[in-house]
Protein backbone atom coordinates (compact mmCIF):
# COMPACT_ATOMS: atom_id res chain seq x y z
CA UNK A 1 0.00 0.00 0.00
CA UNK A 2 0.99 3.85 -0.53
CA UNK A 3 0.88 6.21 2.13
CA UNK A 4 -2.04 7.95 0.57
CA UNK A 5 -3.84 4.55 0.63
CA UNK A 6 -2.69 4.05 4.27
CA UNK A 7 -3.69 7.29 5.22
CA UNK A 8 -7.15 6.29 3.92
CA UNK A 9 -7.93 3.41 5.42
CA UNK A 10 -6.39 5.42 8.69
CA UNK A 11 -9.34 7.53 8.17
CA UNK A 12 -11.98 5.21 7.15
CA UNK A 13 -11.39 3.12 10.29
CA UNK A 14 -12.19 6.23 12.39
CA UNK A 15 -15.00 7.50 10.40
CA UNK A 16 -16.77 3.67 11.01
CA UNK A 17 -15.89 4.17 14.92
CA UNK A 18 -16.76 7.66 15.33
CA UNK A 19 -19.84 9.03 13.58
CA UNK A 20 -18.77 12.63 14.70
CA UNK A 21 -15.14 12.79 13.54
CA UNK A 22 -14.78 15.79 11.45
CA UNK A 23 -11.68 15.29 9.04
CA UNK A 24 -11.86 17.98 7.98
CA UNK A 25 -9.10 20.08 8.58
CA UNK A 26 -7.40 17.25 10.74
CA UNK A 27 -3.57 18.59 10.90
CA UNK A 28 -1.82 15.46 10.51
CA UNK A 29 1.15 16.07 13.04
CA UNK A 30 -1.02 16.91 15.92
CA UNK A 31 -2.40 14.00 17.77
CA UNK A 32 -5.31 12.65 16.66
CA UNK A 33 -6.78 12.36 20.27
CA UNK A 34 -6.47 16.12 21.08
CA UNK A 35 -8.50 17.16 17.64
CA UNK A 36 -11.28 13.93 17.56
CA UNK A 37 -12.22 13.53 21.07
CA UNK A 38 -11.20 9.77 20.87
CA UNK A 39 -10.54 8.43 23.92
CA UNK A 40 -8.54 5.38 25.18
CA UNK A 41 -11.23 2.70 24.17
CA UNK A 42 -12.20 4.32 20.67
CA UNK A 43 -7.98 3.84 20.05
CA UNK A 44 -8.35 0.29 20.93
CA UNK A 45 -10.70 -0.52 18.28
CA UNK A 46 -8.53 1.24 15.69
CA UNK A 47 -6.17 -1.11 16.98
CA UNK A 48 -8.70 -3.97 16.80
CA UNK A 49 -9.82 -3.05 13.29
CA UNK A 50 -5.97 -2.87 11.97
CA UNK A 51 -5.61 -6.71 13.60
CA UNK A 52 -8.80 -7.76 11.92
CA UNK A 53 -8.60 -6.29 8.01
CA UNK A 54 -4.77 -7.09 8.21
CA UNK A 55 -3.72 -9.50 10.57
CA UNK A 56 -1.63 -7.16 12.00
CA UNK A 57 -0.44 -7.21 15.75
CA UNK A 58 0.32 -4.60 17.04
CA UNK A 59 2.18 -4.63 20.71
CA UNK A 60 0.90 -2.10 23.69
CA UNK A 61 4.25 -0.82 23.97
CA UNK A 62 3.51 0.19 19.68
CA UNK A 63 0.41 2.21 20.33
CA UNK A 64 2.27 5.61 21.06
CA UNK A 65 3.66 5.41 17.81
CA UNK A 66 -0.03 5.59 16.12
CA UNK A 67 -1.05 9.11 17.65
CA UNK A 68 -0.88 11.06 14.81
CA UNK A 69 -2.08 10.60 11.73
CA UNK A 70 1.84 11.00 10.00
CA UNK A 71 2.77 8.56 12.28
CA UNK A 72 0.42 6.09 12.24
CA UNK A 73 1.73 6.24 8.47
CA UNK A 74 5.09 5.89 9.12
CA UNK A 75 4.41 3.07 11.20
CA UNK A 76 2.09 1.12 9.06
CA UNK A 77 3.88 1.70 6.20
CA UNK A 78 6.27 -0.93 6.62
CA UNK A 79 4.16 -3.23 8.22
CA UNK A 80 1.74 -2.94 5.04
CA UNK A 81 3.82 -2.71 2.19
CA UNK A 82 3.44 -6.06 0.46
CA UNK A 83 -0.31 -5.45 0.49
CA UNK B 1 -16.59 -30.52 11.88
CA UNK B 2 -16.18 -26.51 10.26
CA UNK B 3 -19.64 -25.79 11.06
CA UNK B 4 -19.80 -27.20 14.46
CA UNK B 5 -17.05 -25.07 16.12
CA UNK B 6 -16.90 -21.56 16.65
CA UNK B 7 -14.47 -19.15 18.58
CA UNK B 8 -17.37 -18.09 21.01
CA UNK B 9 -20.56 -19.16 21.69
CA UNK B 10 -22.87 -16.99 23.77
CA UNK B 11 -25.82 -19.03 25.94
CA UNK B 12 -28.69 -16.70 25.26
CA UNK B 13 -30.10 -14.00 22.87
CA UNK B 14 -31.41 -11.51 25.90
CA UNK B 15 -29.60 -8.02 25.59
CA UNK B 16 -26.49 -8.99 26.75
CA UNK B 17 -26.24 -11.50 24.40
CA UNK B 18 -26.72 -9.57 21.62
CA UNK B 19 -24.60 -7.22 22.77
CA UNK B 20 -21.53 -9.70 23.09
CA UNK B 21 -22.62 -11.04 19.87
CA UNK B 22 -22.42 -7.69 18.23
CA UNK B 23 -18.99 -6.37 19.73
CA UNK B 24 -16.97 -9.67 19.19
CA UNK B 25 -18.75 -10.14 15.59
CA UNK B 26 -17.13 -6.65 15.04
CA UNK B 27 -13.31 -8.06 15.37
CA UNK B 28 -13.35 -11.52 16.32
CA UNK B 29 -13.62 -14.77 14.23
CA UNK B 30 -16.99 -16.68 14.33
CA UNK B 31 -19.31 -16.32 17.01
CA UNK B 32 -23.13 -17.79 17.62
CA UNK B 33 -25.57 -16.86 20.35
CA UNK B 34 -27.89 -19.53 21.10
CA UNK B 35 -31.14 -19.03 22.27
CA UNK B 36 -34.11 -20.68 24.04
CA UNK B 37 -37.14 -18.89 23.17
CA UNK B 38 -38.33 -18.54 19.49
CA UNK B 39 -37.46 -14.58 19.73
CA UNK B 40 -34.66 -12.59 20.84
CA UNK B 41 -35.21 -10.48 24.07
CA UNK B 42 -34.83 -12.53 26.83
CA UNK B 43 -36.87 -10.31 29.71
CA UNK B 44 -37.35 -7.75 27.54
CA UNK B 45 -39.09 -8.54 24.70
CA UNK B 46 -42.64 -8.55 23.27
CA UNK B 47 -45.61 -11.00 22.14
CA UNK B 48 -48.84 -10.39 20.35
CA UNK B 49 -52.55 -10.34 21.69
CA UNK B 50 -55.43 -8.93 19.71
CA UNK B 51 -53.20 -7.56 17.37
CA UNK B 52 -51.56 -5.25 20.05
CA UNK B 53 -48.09 -5.56 20.62
CA UNK B 54 -47.24 -5.96 23.84
CA UNK B 55 -43.60 -5.30 25.23
CA UNK B 56 -42.63 -7.91 28.33
CA UNK B 57 -40.57 -5.59 30.12
CA UNK B 58 -39.90 -1.68 28.78
CA UNK B 59 -41.00 0.72 31.22
CA UNK B 60 -38.19 3.14 30.24
CA UNK B 61 -34.54 3.09 29.74
CA UNK B 62 -32.23 4.15 31.73
CA UNK B 63 -28.69 6.14 31.24
CA UNK B 64 -30.04 9.14 29.11
CA UNK B 65 -27.33 11.16 27.28
CA UNK B 66 -27.53 13.31 24.38
CA UNK B 67 -25.35 12.23 21.41
CA UNK B 68 -23.17 14.42 21.89
CA UNK B 69 -22.29 13.72 25.70
CA UNK B 70 -19.12 11.44 24.61
CA UNK B 71 -18.40 10.04 27.50
CA UNK B 72 -21.55 9.01 28.71
CA UNK B 73 -22.27 4.96 29.41
CA UNK B 74 -25.13 5.50 26.57
CA UNK B 75 -23.15 6.51 24.31
CA UNK B 76 -19.94 4.53 24.72
CA UNK B 77 -21.98 1.44 24.27
CA UNK B 78 -23.18 2.67 20.92
CA UNK B 79 -19.77 3.39 19.47
CA UNK B 80 -18.62 -0.09 21.25
CA UNK B 81 -21.46 -1.75 19.17
CA UNK B 82 -20.73 0.20 16.08
CA UNK B 83 -24.25 1.24 15.82
CA UNK B 84 -25.38 5.19 15.11
CA UNK B 85 -26.40 7.00 18.39
CA UNK B 86 -27.46 10.32 15.73
CA UNK B 87 -29.82 7.28 14.03
CA UNK B 88 -31.39 6.51 17.19
CA UNK B 89 -33.75 8.74 18.26
CA UNK B 90 -34.88 9.23 21.85
CA UNK B 91 -37.40 10.55 24.12
CA UNK B 92 -36.95 11.81 27.54
CA UNK B 93 -39.71 11.54 30.13
CA UNK B 94 -41.08 14.03 31.14
CA UNK B 95 -40.55 13.96 35.01
CA UNK B 96 -41.28 11.48 37.55
CA UNK B 97 -42.70 10.84 41.05
CA UNK B 98 -41.94 9.18 44.00
CA UNK B 99 -44.95 9.47 46.37
CA UNK B 100 -44.84 8.13 49.86
CA UNK B 101 -48.16 7.78 51.88
CA UNK B 102 -50.04 11.45 53.14
CA UNK B 103 -49.47 12.57 49.78
CA UNK B 104 -45.57 13.16 50.53
CA UNK B 105 -43.85 13.56 47.11
CA UNK B 106 -40.69 14.17 45.06
CA UNK B 107 -40.98 14.75 41.48
CA UNK B 108 -37.45 14.38 39.43
CA UNK B 109 -36.11 14.44 35.97
CA UNK B 110 -33.25 13.78 33.87
CA UNK B 111 -32.08 16.87 35.38
CA UNK B 112 -30.70 16.31 38.70
CA UNK B 113 -31.56 19.56 39.65
CA UNK B 114 -35.19 18.88 40.20
CA UNK B 115 -34.72 16.38 42.56
CA UNK B 116 -32.78 18.59 44.23
CA UNK B 117 -35.39 21.45 44.60
CA UNK B 118 -37.81 19.33 45.91
CA UNK B 119 -35.39 17.82 48.92
CA UNK B 120 -34.94 21.23 49.75
CA UNK B 121 -39.11 22.32 49.55
CA UNK B 122 -39.98 19.21 51.54
CA UNK B 123 -36.84 17.93 53.76
CA UNK B 124 -35.11 21.30 54.07
CA UNK B 125 -32.77 19.90 56.70
CA UNK B 126 -31.66 17.64 54.44
CA UNK B 127 -30.58 19.25 51.34
CA UNK B 128 -26.85 19.83 52.47
CA UNK B 129 -26.60 15.86 53.13
CA UNK B 130 -27.72 15.46 50.25
CA UNK B 131 -25.63 17.25 47.90
CA UNK B 132 -22.53 15.81 49.97
CA UNK B 133 -24.27 12.12 49.28
CA UNK B 134 -24.25 13.64 45.52
CA UNK B 135 -20.86 14.17 45.42
CA UNK B 136 -19.96 10.90 46.93
CA UNK B 137 -22.13 8.93 44.04
CA UNK B 138 -20.27 11.31 41.50
CA UNK B 139 -16.46 10.18 43.11
CA UNK B 140 -17.32 6.97 43.98
CA UNK B 141 -16.17 3.78 41.27
CA UNK B 142 -18.46 1.32 41.71
CA UNK B 143 -16.25 -1.16 39.48
CA UNK B 144 -13.64 -2.12 41.35
CA UNK B 145 -14.37 -5.70 42.94
CA UNK B 146 -14.77 -5.37 46.86
CA UNK B 147 -16.40 -6.23 49.68
CA UNK B 148 -20.18 -5.86 49.89
CA UNK B 149 -21.09 -2.50 51.35
CA UNK B 150 -24.57 -1.86 53.36
CA UNK B 151 -25.82 1.24 51.42
CA UNK B 152 -28.71 1.56 54.16
CA UNK B 153 -26.25 2.10 56.79
CA UNK B 154 -24.19 4.46 54.38
CA UNK B 155 -27.65 6.52 53.60
CA UNK B 156 -28.00 6.67 57.43
CA UNK B 157 -24.97 8.16 57.47
CA UNK B 158 -25.60 11.19 55.16
CA UNK B 159 -29.43 11.71 55.02
CA UNK B 160 -30.69 10.62 58.85
CA UNK B 161 -33.86 10.80 57.82
CA UNK B 162 -35.60 7.98 57.25
CA UNK B 163 -38.07 8.82 54.90
CA UNK B 164 -36.28 10.43 52.68
CA UNK B 165 -33.98 7.54 52.44
CA UNK B 166 -36.38 5.06 51.96
CA UNK B 167 -38.02 7.58 49.00
CA UNK B 168 -34.74 7.57 47.31
CA UNK B 169 -34.04 4.04 47.55
CA UNK B 170 -37.39 3.02 46.32
CA UNK B 171 -36.87 3.80 42.42
CA UNK B 172 -33.23 2.08 42.73
CA UNK B 173 -34.23 -0.67 44.33
CA UNK B 174 -37.14 -1.93 41.52
CA UNK B 175 -35.34 -1.28 39.14
CA UNK B 176 -32.53 -3.29 39.68
CA UNK B 177 -32.06 -4.48 43.24
CA UNK B 178 -31.44 -8.34 43.81
CA UNK B 179 -31.04 -8.60 47.42
CA UNK B 180 -34.10 -8.02 49.89
CA UNK B 181 -34.22 -5.14 52.22
CA UNK B 182 -30.62 -3.83 51.71
CA UNK B 183 -28.67 -3.05 48.51
CA UNK B 184 -24.79 -3.29 48.16
CA UNK B 185 -23.04 0.25 47.68
CA UNK B 186 -21.83 -0.28 44.22
CA UNK B 187 -24.72 -1.18 42.91
CA UNK B 188 -26.71 1.47 44.57
CA UNK B 189 -23.99 3.94 42.69
CA UNK B 190 -24.34 2.80 39.29
CA UNK B 191 -28.27 2.99 39.94
CA UNK B 192 -28.08 6.34 41.21
CA UNK B 193 -26.03 7.62 38.33
CA UNK B 194 -28.53 5.71 35.99
CA UNK B 195 -31.89 6.88 37.08
CA UNK B 196 -31.48 9.61 39.03
CA UNK B 197 -28.55 11.76 37.16
CA UNK B 198 -28.65 9.87 33.55
CA UNK B 199 -32.43 9.37 33.17
CA UNK B 200 -35.15 7.59 31.54
CA UNK B 201 -35.73 7.66 27.89
CA UNK B 202 -37.32 6.12 25.36
CA UNK B 203 -36.90 5.56 21.39
CA UNK B 204 -39.15 6.24 18.94
CA UNK B 205 -40.62 2.63 18.10
CA UNK B 206 -40.97 -0.55 21.00
CA UNK B 207 -38.25 -3.02 21.80
CA UNK B 208 -38.92 -4.78 19.02
CA UNK B 209 -37.63 -2.30 16.64
CA UNK B 210 -34.54 -2.27 19.41
CA UNK B 211 -34.01 -5.65 19.06
CA UNK B 212 -34.41 -5.84 15.00
CA UNK B 213 -31.48 -3.27 15.32
CA UNK B 214 -28.96 -5.79 16.98
CA UNK B 215 -30.04 -8.68 15.10
CA UNK B 216 -29.08 -7.12 12.20
CA UNK B 217 -26.05 -5.63 13.41
CA UNK B 218 -25.34 -8.47 14.75
CA UNK B 219 -25.93 -10.54 11.90
CA UNK B 220 -24.20 -8.03 8.77
CA UNK B 221 -21.18 -8.84 11.27
CA UNK B 222 -21.40 -12.45 10.42
CA UNK B 223 -22.95 -13.53 13.37
CA UNK B 224 -24.89 -16.37 13.60
CA UNK B 225 -28.15 -16.83 15.96
CA UNK B 226 -30.27 -19.86 16.51
CA UNK B 227 -33.86 -19.82 17.99
CA UNK B 228 -35.41 -22.59 19.65
CA UNK B 229 -31.72 -24.15 20.53
CA UNK B 230 -31.45 -24.33 24.28
CA UNK B 231 -28.27 -25.94 26.09
CA UNK B 232 -28.77 -28.72 28.50
CA UNK B 233 -25.01 -28.70 28.97
CA UNK B 234 -21.80 -27.78 28.71
CA UNK B 235 -19.11 -30.08 27.47
CA UNK B 236 -16.09 -30.17 30.01
CA UNK B 237 -12.82 -30.92 29.55
CA UNK B 238 -10.45 -30.32 32.70
CA UNK B 239 -11.07 -26.75 33.63
CA UNK B 240 -12.15 -25.73 30.60
CA UNK B 241 -15.35 -25.80 28.59
CA UNK B 242 -15.28 -27.40 24.86
CA UNK B 243 -18.56 -26.76 23.73
CA UNK B 244 -22.33 -27.29 24.38
CA UNK B 245 -24.84 -29.91 24.73
CA UNK B 246 -27.78 -28.65 22.92
CA UNK B 247 -31.74 -29.92 24.00
CA UNK B 248 -31.99 -31.49 20.95
CA UNK B 249 -29.15 -33.74 21.92
CA UNK B 250 -26.77 -32.14 19.19
CA UNK B 251 -23.37 -30.86 20.80
CA UNK B 252 -21.17 -27.62 19.24
CA UNK B 253 -17.97 -27.17 20.24
CA UNK B 254 -16.22 -23.55 20.67
CA UNK B 255 -12.72 -22.22 22.00
CA UNK B 256 -14.79 -19.49 24.58
CA UNK B 257 -18.37 -19.50 26.05
CA UNK B 258 -19.99 -16.65 27.23
CA UNK B 259 -23.37 -17.41 29.76
CA UNK B 260 -25.93 -14.65 30.03
CA UNK B 261 -28.49 -16.88 31.94
CA UNK B 262 -27.21 -16.20 35.63
CA UNK B 263 -25.11 -18.06 37.65
CA UNK B 264 -27.37 -20.47 38.85
CA UNK B 265 -28.92 -21.44 35.46
CA UNK B 266 -25.15 -21.75 34.29
CA UNK B 267 -24.21 -24.03 37.28
CA UNK B 268 -26.97 -26.39 36.09
CA UNK B 269 -25.27 -26.99 32.98
CA UNK B 270 -22.19 -28.21 34.91
CA UNK B 271 -22.27 -31.34 34.85
CA UNK B 272 -21.86 -33.29 37.78
CA UNK B 273 -22.13 -29.86 39.74
CA UNK B 274 -21.72 -29.30 43.23
CA UNK B 275 -24.21 -27.54 45.12
CA UNK B 276 -24.82 -24.21 43.37
CA UNK B 277 -22.70 -21.61 45.04
CA UNK B 278 -25.03 -18.67 44.13
CA UNK B 279 -28.18 -18.36 45.73
CA UNK B 280 -31.33 -17.88 43.77
CA UNK B 281 -32.46 -14.49 44.15
CA UNK B 282 -36.02 -13.95 45.90
CA UNK B 283 -37.33 -10.77 44.05
CA UNK B 284 -39.71 -11.46 41.66
CA UNK B 285 -42.81 -9.16 40.08
CA UNK B 286 -46.23 -9.04 39.05
CA UNK B 287 -46.35 -6.77 36.06
CA UNK B 288 -49.93 -5.90 35.03
CA UNK B 289 -50.44 -3.97 31.09
CA UNK B 290 -54.06 -2.13 30.85
CA UNK B 291 -55.02 -0.89 27.49
CA UNK B 292 -57.04 2.39 26.86
CA UNK B 293 -58.33 4.13 24.29
CA UNK B 294 -55.55 7.74 23.14
CA UNK B 295 -57.84 9.59 24.65
CA UNK B 296 -57.64 8.82 27.91
CA UNK B 297 -54.23 10.03 28.24
CA UNK B 298 -55.64 13.49 28.76
CA UNK B 299 -57.70 12.58 32.23
CA UNK B 300 -54.93 10.30 33.82
CA UNK B 301 -51.93 12.15 33.64
CA UNK B 302 -50.52 15.49 33.78
CA UNK B 303 -46.95 15.29 33.14
CA UNK B 304 -45.71 11.96 35.04
CA UNK B 305 -43.89 9.49 32.97
CA UNK B 306 -43.35 6.96 35.95
CA UNK B 307 -44.94 7.06 39.73
CA UNK B 308 -43.12 5.16 42.51
CA UNK B 309 -45.53 4.98 45.19
CA UNK B 310 -45.24 3.64 48.49
CA UNK B 311 -48.67 3.84 50.93
CA UNK B 312 -46.56 3.52 54.28
CA UNK B 313 -43.25 5.70 54.79
CA UNK B 314 -41.51 2.33 56.21
CA UNK B 315 -41.04 0.76 52.75
CA UNK B 316 -39.31 -2.99 53.10
CA UNK B 317 -38.07 -4.46 49.67
CA UNK B 318 -38.70 -7.71 49.99
CA UNK B 319 -40.56 -11.18 48.74
CA UNK B 320 -44.25 -9.90 50.62
CA UNK B 321 -45.61 -13.01 52.67
CA UNK B 322 -49.00 -12.72 49.98
CA UNK B 323 -48.85 -13.57 46.12
CA UNK B 324 -48.78 -9.76 46.19
CA UNK B 325 -47.73 -6.63 47.67
CA UNK B 326 -49.64 -3.97 46.50
CA UNK B 327 -48.79 -1.60 49.17
CA UNK B 328 -45.87 -0.44 46.90
CA UNK B 329 -44.85 -0.66 43.46
CA UNK B 330 -44.58 1.45 39.98
CA UNK B 331 -47.46 3.15 37.82
CA UNK B 332 -45.52 3.70 34.29
CA UNK B 333 -46.87 5.23 31.30
CA UNK B 334 -44.91 4.23 28.31
CA UNK B 335 -46.68 6.81 25.43
CA UNK B 336 -45.93 9.73 28.19
CA UNK B 337 -42.61 10.97 26.76
CA UNK B 338 -41.16 14.15 25.50
CA UNK B 339 -42.38 14.15 21.75
CA UNK B 340 -43.48 10.21 21.11
CA UNK B 341 -44.71 10.34 18.39
CA UNK B 342 -48.97 9.61 18.94
CA UNK B 343 -49.80 5.96 19.77
CA UNK B 344 -53.48 5.05 18.80
CA UNK B 345 -53.46 3.53 22.50
CA UNK B 346 -52.62 4.65 26.07
CA UNK B 347 -50.89 2.16 28.10
CA UNK B 348 -50.81 1.95 31.75
CA UNK B 349 -48.13 -0.77 33.65
CA UNK B 350 -48.17 -2.00 36.88
CA UNK B 351 -45.82 -3.51 38.73
CA UNK B 352 -45.83 -5.04 42.35
CA UNK B 353 -43.02 -7.27 44.15
CA UNK B 354 -44.60 -11.09 44.53
CA UNK B 355 -44.16 -14.25 45.97
CA UNK B 356 -43.33 -16.90 43.83
CA UNK B 357 -43.53 -20.11 45.60
CA UNK B 358 -47.34 -18.96 46.20
CA UNK B 359 -47.88 -18.56 42.24
CA UNK B 360 -45.83 -21.40 42.00
CA UNK B 361 -47.18 -24.38 44.26
CA UNK B 362 -50.87 -24.10 42.73
CA UNK B 363 -52.95 -25.76 40.38
CA UNK B 364 -54.13 -24.15 36.65
CA UNK B 365 -57.06 -23.26 38.42
CA UNK B 366 -56.24 -21.35 41.33
CA UNK B 367 -53.57 -19.94 39.64
CA UNK B 368 -56.37 -18.41 37.13
CA UNK B 369 -58.42 -17.47 39.81
CA UNK B 370 -55.07 -16.14 41.99
CA UNK B 371 -54.45 -13.58 38.74
CA UNK B 372 -58.00 -12.23 38.86
CA UNK B 373 -58.32 -11.43 42.91
CA UNK B 374 -54.72 -9.69 42.75
CA UNK B 375 -55.21 -7.83 39.50
CA UNK B 376 -58.43 -6.56 41.06
CA UNK B 377 -56.31 -5.48 44.27
CA UNK B 378 -53.57 -3.80 42.58
CA UNK B 379 -56.17 -1.75 41.06
CA UNK B 380 -57.80 -0.92 43.97
CA UNK B 381 -54.75 0.79 44.89
CA UNK B 382 -53.74 2.09 41.76
CA UNK B 383 -56.68 4.03 40.98
CA UNK B 384 -56.35 5.67 44.30
CA UNK B 385 -53.52 7.13 43.33
CA UNK B 386 -54.37 8.07 39.67
CA UNK B 387 -58.11 7.94 39.36
CA UNK B 388 -60.71 5.40 37.54
CA UNK B 389 -59.44 4.04 34.53
CA UNK B 390 -60.48 0.69 34.90
CA UNK B 391 -63.97 1.39 32.93
CA UNK B 392 -61.96 2.46 29.77
CA UNK B 393 -59.85 -0.66 29.15
CA UNK B 394 -60.30 -2.02 26.23
CA UNK B 395 -57.22 -5.09 26.47
CA UNK B 396 -55.41 -5.90 29.54
CA UNK B 397 -52.65 -8.75 30.44
CA UNK B 398 -51.12 -9.78 33.25
CA UNK B 399 -47.76 -11.94 33.98
CA UNK B 400 -46.40 -13.35 37.34
CA UNK B 401 -42.96 -14.46 38.55
CA UNK B 402 -44.59 -18.15 36.86
CA UNK B 403 -44.66 -16.49 33.51
CA UNK B 404 -40.99 -15.08 33.64
CA UNK B 405 -39.32 -18.10 34.67
CA UNK B 406 -40.92 -20.10 32.17
CA UNK B 407 -40.34 -17.51 29.42
CA UNK B 408 -36.77 -16.84 30.33
CA UNK B 409 -35.59 -19.60 32.39
CA UNK B 410 -34.74 -16.94 35.22
CA UNK B 411 -35.36 -19.19 38.00
CA UNK B 412 -38.20 -18.54 40.26
CA UNK B 413 -39.07 -15.40 38.33
CA UNK B 414 -35.79 -13.69 39.67
CA UNK B 415 -36.06 -10.64 37.48
CA UNK B 416 -32.56 -9.13 38.69
CA UNK B 417 -31.19 -12.57 39.36
CA UNK B 418 -28.93 -13.67 42.10
CA UNK B 419 -27.58 -11.59 44.90
CA UNK B 420 -24.29 -12.61 44.59
CA UNK B 421 -23.03 -11.32 41.33
CA UNK B 422 -19.99 -12.24 39.65
CA UNK B 423 -18.43 -8.71 39.29
CA UNK B 424 -15.29 -9.99 36.56
CA UNK B 425 -17.60 -12.28 34.90
CA UNK B 426 -14.90 -15.39 35.67
CA UNK B 427 -16.56 -18.87 36.88
CA UNK B 428 -14.32 -21.82 37.79
CA UNK B 429 -13.79 -22.70 34.11
CA UNK B 430 -10.49 -20.87 32.70
CA UNK B 431 -12.68 -19.90 29.50
CA UNK B 432 -16.01 -19.67 30.84
CA UNK B 433 -17.68 -16.18 31.65
CA UNK B 434 -20.56 -14.82 33.03
CA UNK B 435 -22.17 -11.34 31.90
CA UNK B 436 -25.36 -9.76 31.91
CA UNK B 437 -27.90 -9.78 35.19
CA UNK B 438 -25.85 -11.70 37.28
CA UNK B 439 -22.70 -10.23 36.20
CA UNK B 440 -23.98 -7.03 38.14
CA UNK B 441 -25.43 -4.43 35.61
CA UNK B 442 -29.20 -4.51 35.25
CA UNK B 443 -31.84 -3.04 33.00
CA UNK B 444 -31.43 -2.53 29.54
CA UNK B 445 -28.46 -0.40 28.94
CA UNK B 446 -26.75 -1.96 31.66
CA UNK B 447 -26.93 -5.69 30.64
CA UNK B 448 -25.96 -4.35 27.21
CA UNK B 449 -22.77 -2.58 28.60
CA UNK B 450 -22.27 -5.75 30.46
CA UNK B 451 -22.07 -8.10 27.56
CA UNK B 452 -19.71 -5.66 25.82
CA UNK B 453 -17.57 -5.65 28.67
CA UNK B 454 -17.22 -9.59 29.09
CA UNK B 455 -16.12 -9.86 25.37
CA UNK B 456 -13.59 -6.98 26.28
CA UNK B 457 -12.08 -8.03 29.00
CA UNK B 458 -12.28 -11.50 28.43
CA UNK B 459 -12.31 -12.82 24.99
CA UNK B 460 -11.07 -10.09 22.48
CA UNK B 461 -8.00 -9.11 24.75
CA UNK B 462 -6.88 -12.63 24.68
CA UNK B 463 -6.58 -13.24 20.91
C1 LIG C 1 -41.45 -6.90 33.94
C2 LIG C 1 -40.08 -6.35 33.68
C3 LIG C 1 -39.93 -5.00 33.41
C4 LIG C 1 -38.65 -4.48 33.15
N1 LIG C 1 -38.57 -3.17 32.82
C5 LIG C 1 -37.38 -2.64 32.49
C6 LIG C 1 -37.30 -1.31 32.05
O1 LIG C 1 -38.30 -0.60 31.94
N2 LIG C 1 -36.08 -0.80 31.73
C7 LIG C 1 -34.95 -1.55 31.83
O2 LIG C 1 -33.88 -1.04 31.52
N3 LIG C 1 -34.99 -2.83 32.24
C8 LIG C 1 -36.18 -3.39 32.56
N4 LIG C 1 -36.25 -4.70 32.97
C9 LIG C 1 -34.97 -5.43 33.22
C10 LIG C 1 -34.32 -5.88 31.94
O3 LIG C 1 -35.28 -6.48 31.11
C11 LIG C 1 -33.23 -6.91 32.22
O4 LIG C 1 -32.35 -6.39 33.20
C12 LIG C 1 -32.40 -7.26 30.99
O5 LIG C 1 -33.23 -7.47 29.88
C13 LIG C 1 -31.55 -8.48 31.29
O6 LIG C 1 -30.91 -8.98 30.14
P1 LIG C 1 -29.97 -10.25 30.20
O7 LIG C 1 -29.45 -10.44 28.83
O8 LIG C 1 -29.00 -10.11 31.30
O9 LIG C 1 -30.88 -11.49 30.65
P2 LIG C 1 -32.13 -12.19 29.94
O10 LIG C 1 -32.99 -11.20 29.30
O11 LIG C 1 -32.72 -13.05 30.99
O12 LIG C 1 -31.48 -13.10 28.80
C14 LIG C 1 -31.17 -14.46 28.96
C15 LIG C 1 -31.62 -15.23 27.73
O13 LIG C 1 -31.15 -16.57 27.83
C16 LIG C 1 -32.15 -17.45 27.35
N5 LIG C 1 -31.89 -18.76 27.95
C17 LIG C 1 -32.08 -19.16 29.23
N6 LIG C 1 -31.65 -20.41 29.42
C18 LIG C 1 -31.16 -20.85 28.23
C19 LIG C 1 -30.54 -22.07 27.80
N7 LIG C 1 -30.35 -23.09 28.63
N8 LIG C 1 -30.15 -22.16 26.50
C20 LIG C 1 -30.32 -21.11 25.65
N9 LIG C 1 -30.89 -19.94 26.01
C21 LIG C 1 -31.30 -19.80 27.29
C22 LIG C 1 -33.44 -16.82 27.79
O14 LIG C 1 -34.52 -17.28 26.99
C23 LIG C 1 -33.13 -15.33 27.57
O15 LIG C 1 -33.48 -14.91 26.27
C24 LIG C 1 -37.52 -5.29 33.20
C25 LIG C 1 -37.67 -6.65 33.46
C26 LIG C 1 -38.94 -7.18 33.67
C27 LIG C 1 -39.10 -8.66 33.87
Amino acid sequence: MTRDEIKDVVLEIIADIDEDAEMEGLNPDEPLRDQLDLDSMDFLDIVMELRKRYKLQIPEEDYPELATLTSCVNYLEPKLQNL
Amino acid sequence: MADSHYSLIIVGGGLSGLAAGIRFARFGESVLILEKHAIPGGLNSYYYRKNFLLETGLHAMTNYAAPKERQAPLNRLFRQLNLSRKQFNTHEQFSSRILFKDQLSLDFSNDISLLRENISAIFPHSIDSFDALLKFVQEYDPFTPREWISTRQTLNDYLKDPVLINMILLPLMVYGNSEEHDMDLGQFVIMFRSIFMEGFFRPDDTIKEFLDLLIDKFKSLGGEIRYKHGVSSFIQDGDAIKGVMLDNNKELYCDAIISTIGSPGTEKLLVGSPQSKHPVGQMSFVESIYILPHECKKTIVNDQTIIFYSLADDFDYCRPKHPIDSQWGVICFPENFKGLPPADHFQIRTTHAANYDLWKNVSRQEYKQMKGKYAQESRGVIEEIIGNFYQNVVYEDSFTPVTIEKFTGKECGAVYGSPLKVKDGRTAFNNLFVAGTDQGYLGIIGSMLSGVTVVNQHILSAG
